[in-house]
């Protein structure tokens, strides 16, 4: 480690079988460390070591899920996606407006500002070629500003949710085990993971993120693969920020602010690479989850926010150089 | 990506080249200059106060901007040069407060001493971990806005007059003495670009910057340059805290300041022509694309737009500058 060539470390011959076997499965670990949390939490506190307790994580992670989705699926085409939580919170802002028009209209509604501002975002991406941090961050500029002033004029009414999106956002079924928004994000993560696996498409994700000059050459469109990435991701989005005004009730234009860097650390933590064609879904599950119940820890010992701010960074990182220790690459 | 073909023998000034390498730079300046023209014709008295405004409330974003340069074209990124702005801004708030010009000096070295020490740190973790820098700044970012929030926990403290006219030109942070401002805006600025450009310490950065591995190979530093450059941006980023509590006169360590401080330092160094991947752009580019991000509010304000209609104005306008540098970029690979 003094000498810093940066190649990545093959493992080597005498090491011990675990560790070549850890370093093959490094999910493993995730799950591992994820246990240990939640054992320390129940340790922190015992009554988080039932149903309702558990429960309560799932139902903190599962928003946060759906969002680090949207952001896996671009940091695989080597972006990023800065406006996460401006679209989250529009999106939501819209569904609350609509909600006396019917759930269905509010949720159709609500998907399609997401579908359309990560649709804006990917042909900046794909077709200018703006650079995606930039792209992204101005895109949030732009609807911080047009949603604070539609709420002053066209957007004025109703900040309440319908009880359909309450009920979907924070109810939960089984007598209180089970969170709706668990199930959503279940539908959510086994779409997401089938179609990076299984379909053309995702492999194509994979290809840009990996070598863009090769997946050009070798004839793909990169340019409609990125719209179509950044208008999923906006969807993905969109939901993540209609389950969050469920669960809250209410929306206003902090909502999903907040989310933006989590979700970039839950797909990070999951073993996602920032520079692309590496990393999966199921990470970022285990990332979300990891991050549910660290929130939900640091609520138990009851430290200022200034406290909780420190040991989630410093978690963030511990979990990013086990992660970079254990794959022995970056 | 575009390499230029090396013809051996050829003397004189090359325009092309000379275009391509200064050409986004000099155009940031011109932008700027048309877009403080455009803002003296509009309101009816433009004098020297409006310019000290200008040029005393764009410094903290300036010297972000400048630290962000640094660490992107030595090949990193920092997320976290915001926190170091509310972190330095707090532990001087709380130091300074009620005390004389000549300790606040000695609290405002000590400040950025310790600023450059703690990111030359997370500059030496990411070079040890192997962890890419955008996710240990990340982490950072949370860590050290916690920590401002321990030194000051709710918005206070204070600093001497003379501190405060030192970045404002006035000891109530209000006047028409510009000259304050734009000594303290130009002498980093030029220092910085100075040593970026013509030290042996500055250009390994951008050779680290450029390719690493190659780098390396060829005998430079990286460890070095990776701290170094870490160091310098946080160095920065406590003058932009300094500059902050000089103008408003009292701490505050709000996180959402430091997240939106960074998402504009990056946008401000992109805009003036500094690549993501490293190794090109200069802090001068960064620096006035810095002041064009400020200046384009009381603009906008002045012209009689609203301020939300204002912040989407900016957004898309940051987004075209882009798009046509984008396209400028393809139509020139296309043509070679």
């Amino acid at each position: 480690m003094t000498l810093g060539t940066r190649e990545p470390q093959l493992p080597e011959l005498n090491q011990p079988r675990w560790a070549i076997w850890l370093a093959d499965h490094p999910l493993a670990v995730l799950g591992g460390v994820l246990v240990v949390l939640v054992l320390v939490t129940g340790v922190i506190q015992p009554s988080y070591l039932s149903a309702s307790g558990l429960r309560n994580t799932v139902l903190l992670a599962a928003p946060l899920g759906i969002m680090a989705g949207a952001q896996t699926i671009l940091m695989l085409t080597g972006g990023i996606d800065l406006s996460v939580g401006m679209i989250a919170t529009a999106a939501a802002y819209v569904a609350a407006h609509q909600s006396p028009n019917g759930s269905l209209v509010a949720i159709a509604l609500g998907l399609m500002v997401g579908l359309l501002a990560g649709a804006v975002n990917g042909v900046g991406v794909g077709v200018f070629r703006v650079n995606p941090i930039i792209m992204t961050l101005a895109m949030s500029a732009i609807l911080v500003g047009l949603f604070t002033a539609l709420s002053f004029t066209v957007l004025q009414g109703s900040t309440t949710v319908s009880d359909f999106i309450s009920t979907l956002g924070g109810g939960s079924f089984l007598g209180n085990r089970i969170p709706y928004n668990a199930l959503v994000w279940a539908g959510v993560s086994i779409l997401i993971i089938y179609g990076l696996r299984r379909t053309g498409y995702g492999r194509l994700l994979y290809a840009i993120g990996d070598n863009p000059v090769a997946a050009r050459l070798s004839g793909v469109r990169s340019w409609q693969v990125l719209i179509a990435a950044y208008a999923v991701a906006g969807l993905l989005a969109a939901l993540a920020g209609i389950l969050l005004a469920g669960r809250t009730g209410a929306v206003d234009l902090q909502l999903a602010v907040s989310f933006l860097l989590p979700s970039v650390a839950a797909a990070v933590i999951g073993g996602t690479s920032i520079f692309g064609g590496i990393g999966s879904y199921s990470g970022t599950i285990l990332g979300a989850l990891i991050l549910g119940v660290l929130a939900t820890m640091l609520t138990f010992l009851n430290a200022g926010q200034a406290i909780q701010q420190i040991v989630y960074g410093l978690i963030v990182l511990a979990l990013a150089w086990l992660y970079a220790r254990v794959t022995g690459s970056s | 990506m575009t390499a230029a073909p090396v013809e051996v023998g050829r003397t004189g000034l090359d325009w092309t080249s000379l275009l391509r390498r200064y050409g986004w730079t000099t155009g940031v300046w011109l932008l700027l200059i048309a877009l403080i023209a455009f803002y003296a014709s509009t309101i009816p008295n433009f004098g020297s106060f409006q310019i000290a405004s200008i040029a005393k409330n764009s410094l903290p974003l300036v010297y972000l901007a400048i630290a962000q340069a640094i660490i992107v074209i030595a090949g990193g990124i920092d997320l976290a040069v915001g926190s170091m702005l509310i972190l330095t801004n707090a532990v001087a708030a709380q130091l300074m407060d009620g005390q004389s010009l000549g300790v606040s000096l000695v609290v405002a070295v000590l400040v950025i001493l310790m600023a450059a020490a703690i990111n030359g740190g997370v500059g030496w973790i990411i070079y040890v971990s192997r962890v890419p820098d955008i996710v240990v700044t990340l982490a950072t970012l949370f860590i050290i806005a916690g920590l401002a929030l321990i030194v000051l926990p709710s918005p206070g403290g204070g600093t001497s007059d003379g501190f405060r006219a030192i970045f404002t030109g006035s000891t109530s942070g209000t006047g028409s003495n510009f000259w304050p401002a734009l000594v303290m805006m130009f002498v980093p600025m030029l220092a910085a670009a100075r040593w970026m450009k013509h030290s042996r310490t500055g250009l390994s950065l951008y050779a680290t910057g450029s390719d690493s591995t190659a780098a390396y190979l060829s005998g430079v530093g990286t460890l070095k340059a990776k701290v170094v450059s870490y160091a310098v941006g946080g160095a920065f980023a406590a003058l932009g805290g300094l500059a902050s509590l000089a103008i408003t006169g009292s701490g505050e360590s709000r996180f959402a300041t430091a997240s939106n401080f960074t998402l504009r330092s990056v946008a401000a160094i992109v805009l003036g022509g500094v690549a993501l991947t490293g190794g090109v752009g200069s802090v001068v580019g960064a620096a006035a694309a810095g002041i064009v991000l400020f200046v384009l509010s009381p603009v906008l304000s002045a012209m009689g737009v609203d301020p939300n209609t204002a912040q989407v104005i900016q957004g898309a306008l940051i987004v075209l500058v882009m798009m046509v540098a984008g396209v400028v970029e393809l139509r020139r690979e296309r043509a070679e």
